[in-house]
């Protein structure tokens, strides 16, 4: 028996693609998979730091020394607007969801951001992490972000007028002394790593 | 734009931030009856005195490491600072003190006797921003869960 074939449906036309979907800025083509990782593996170091380093110092905003450090390295090993944001956004998703934090998850979130997010405008601002001035002042402003954040929700939560008084000058200028030391050490690291060749590896890795 | 321009550019907006905090700070101290600092101490449903932060100043700071996490809690035993405050002859060993936060809504109910015990280190550490937490090593207050964060009033009965 022959077999009846189906009358073939005529082809539906092949529309054109939008331009502007096919040039649309993903993250996967703005950051390469090697960069993603890179600021991925500086996320999870940040959250380690603050878990496993131990200061004997009670002095708030102490933790910026190496925070702000990780973050400038970061920001400088992927030198594109948006990685430290980028680091701090997923540290702070890490973060909150480890528990980590006084004041729960949302505060953690905020303030592991904000520090991302005010160290990519700064560097926006001034640009080469890799002078000190630059990376010390880079640092006090991303630390500056997690301060204020504290401070707005510690102002909306209703926390004790007085004693976030008496600490509030004194803790400001510690979170920018302790910011500014870390963007210092991170920019002394770059150097170190663009002395020993890494950027060059890197270059070729990309 | 020249790196120097750039480099006043952040300094101002640092100097800035930090106007507008310790300004809106100072404009919230003003609106406030207590005095700056102070965190209320009442005995029997009465206000007796507000603990202000220079009087703390004065005490004599001891530490412990707590067992959970092993960190340093530094501060001021709460019994030191109801001693600024009141006589402490007056209390019997059964009064109870409560250490309360209202942003935390919590509170901790402890007995003179156990504050008064020198190796429960009842005391008040001073947080990273600023505010006074009550620590222990004591059985009422074993787990940080029971800490409290963001002391406001102290209340003596």
């Amino acid at each position: 028996m022959d077999k009846q074939r189906s009358p073939r449906l005529p082809r539906s036309p092949r529309l054109p693609r939008s331009p502007r979907l096919s040039r649309s800025p993903r993250l996967s083509s703005y950051f390469s998979t090697f960069e993603l990782i890179l600021l991925t593996l500086f996320s999870a170091l940040i959250v380690v730091a603050k878990i496993a380093l131990r200061f004997p110092i009670q002095t708030p905003g102490h933790s910026g020394l190496f925070w702000m450090a990780i973050v400038v390295v970061a920001a400088g090993v992927v030198p594109k607007r948006g990685a430290a944001g980028l680091v701090g956004i997923s540290s702070g998703i890490l973060a909150a969801f480890l528990g980590m934090g006084d004041f729960g998850a949302l505060n953690t979130f905020l303030s592991y951001t904000m520090v991302g997010v005010v160290t990519d405008l700064a560097l926006w601002l001034l640009q080469n992490p890799e002078n000190l001035v630059v990376a010390g002042l880079v640092g006090a402003m991303g630390h500056m972000g997690k301060y204020l954040v504290k401070w707005m929700l510690g102002a909306v939560t209703g926390a004790p007028l007085g004693f976030v008084a008496l600490g509030l000058a004194w803790s400001l200028v510690t979170y920018l002394v302790f910011g500014a030391l870390g963007g210092v050490l991170g920019g002394l690291t770059l150097r170190a790593l663009r002395k020993a060749g890494f950027f060059t590896y890197l270059a070729e890795r990309r | 734009m020249k790196q120097r321009t750039r480099v006043f550019i952040a300094v101002g907006v640092i100097v800035l931030l930090s106007g507008l905090v310790l300004g809106v700070d100072l404009l919230r101290r003003h609106n406030t009856e207590l005095p700056p600092g102070s965190v209320p101490i009442y005995q029997n449903g009465r206000i007796i005195a507000s603990s202000v932060p220079e009087d703390l100043a004065s005490l004599e700071k001891v530490s412990f490491v707590d067992d959970e996490e092993g960190k340093t809690q530094e501060g001021w035993l709460l019994r030191d600072v109801l001693a600024l405050y009141l006589s402490l002859d007056g209390l019997g060993a059964e009064t109870l003190i409560t250490v309360s936060s209202s942003s935390r809504e919590k509170s901790a109910d402890l007995t003179w006797a156990a504050v008064n015990d020198p190796g429960n280190m009842v005391m008040f550490d001073l947080s990273g921003r600023g505010t006074l937490k009550l620590v222990s090593r004591s059985e009422v207050l074993a787990t940080r869960d029971e800490w409290v964060q963001d002391v406001d009033r102290i209340e003596v009965r």
